[in-house]
């Protein structure tokens, strides 16, 4: 072995590697963060409603999540009836609808997120895909919100 | 104006030469933690093949550099002057450990000393300290000589290599310090690793895990 053989296996050695690192790295996102899950949501009078689909599963219910100004309001299973969301196609059957009743938001402007969560490595990670845009909102004096974002085209 | 043809310093590609063999092996190690261990769930014994990627290395690196076991510290001539210098700092950085364990959550518990993962300790001491001083402690010396800039050098890495524990990166720190300095005197792998596993078994004793977060490392630190 000669160092000039040395520095050859360095070279090669380094090169493995990083092939090695990129592919854990690129397979542990599609795991973590698969490309399946769609859905769209709004603002209602005193709800965030929506639908979520897994297209991995579509006939499994999504777990969904929402996050109003950056904080954790509630979680439920995307299960309520949403028969134009499988007219639309998006769904194979209709049961993919959400509703989350809003607690007391002070007057003013807010922004809610709905995520749906996705369980990985054996039920050992969990992790968090925004669906849809932010939906972006308004809370009057009576209490009712006001979406100021309701352009339903907007899907992922 | 000089018509000679500009030559390379054969000391100057020896010393690079010796960085990049140290930062390919730390590089390895970070990869297993940071990467194998921390992504792989299922998979996790696949961290045997950065490991082995280091290790073939290093292994081919000492035939290039001639280098025989007892060059590298496996030798057992001067093992007790080695251990003569290694029992002073390492009874000294024993008896710090109890203090503050004992300060933070009192005497240490039985069920904490009888753990069998300890027994396997001499042997990971034995190979830590294998590549920390038998490799990176020698190629250190090839880059920038042998004292205080080496024996940082060896120091940092280990440091880093412990990371983000900050508890076990300081400690690192300063074993690093002492146990690159003794080699660098009396080159002794199995002293080494005798003072490396007496400091480990009493860091698991002594500290509770909340402080060395279960001497987690990588990724695995944070959760």
């Amino acid at each position: 072995m000669t160092k000039a053989k040395l520095i050859n296996f360095l070279i090669g050695k380094s090169i493995l590697e990083t092939v090695l690192v990129a592919t854990i790295v690129v397979g542990f996102y599609i795991t973590a963060f698969p490309p399946y899950f769609h859905g769209w949501g709004e603002a209602t009078s005193s709800a965030i409603a929506g639908w979520a689909v897994n297209d991995n599963a579509p006939w499994d219910r999504v777990t969904v999540q929402l996050f109003i100004d950056g904080r954790f309001v509630a979680t439920q299973q995307a299960s309520f009836s949403r028969p134009d969301v499988a007219k639309a196609g998006w769904s194979k059957d209709e049961w993919h609808g959400y509703q989350f009743t809003l607690p007391t938001l002070s007057v003013g402007p807010h922004e809610a997120r709905v995520y749906a969560l996705h369980e990985s490595g054996g039920g050992t990670r969990q992790t968090l895909q925004q669906l849809g845009d932010p939906i972006r909102f308004t809370t009057d004096t009576t209490g009712n919100n006001i979406d100021l974002s309701k352009t339903p085209t907007s899907h992922r | 104006m000089s018509d000679k043809q500009p030559q390379s310093d054969p000391a100057i590609g020896a010393r690079t030469l010796a960085i990049a063999e140290i930062i390919s092996v730390s590089l390895s190690c970070l990869i297993a933690e940071w990467v194998f261990l921390s992504f792989l769930s299922r998979y996790r014994w696949l961290v045997i093949v950065p490991l082995l990627l280091a290790v073939s290395f290093m292994v081919l690196s000492h035939k290039a550099y001639r280098e025989s076991l007892h060059d590298l510290g496996f030798r057992s001539d001067n093992f007790l002057s080695a251990l003569r210098l290694l029992v002073v700092p390492t009874l000294i950085a024993v008896v710090i450990i109890f203090l503050v364990g004992w300060y933070l959550t009192g005497p240490p518990s039985v069920p904490r000393l009888l753990r069998p993962r300890l027994l396997l300790l001499p042997a990971w001491a034995l190979f830590q300290q294998y590549a920390l001083q038998g490799y990176i402690n020698r190629r250190a010396q090839t880059a920038l000589g042998t004292g205080g800039k080496s024996i940082l050098l060896v120091a940092t890495v280990f440091a880093i290599l412990h990371l983000p524990n900050p508890v076990l990166a300081a400690l690192t720190l300063f074993g690093g310090l002492i146990w690159a300095a003794i080699y660098q005197r009396e080159a002794n792998l199995f002293a080494l690793a005798a003072s490396h596993t007496v400091a480990s078994i009493s860091l698991a004793m002594a500290l509770p895990l909340n402080v060395i977060n279960g001497l987690r490392v990588g990724f695995k630190y944070f959760g």
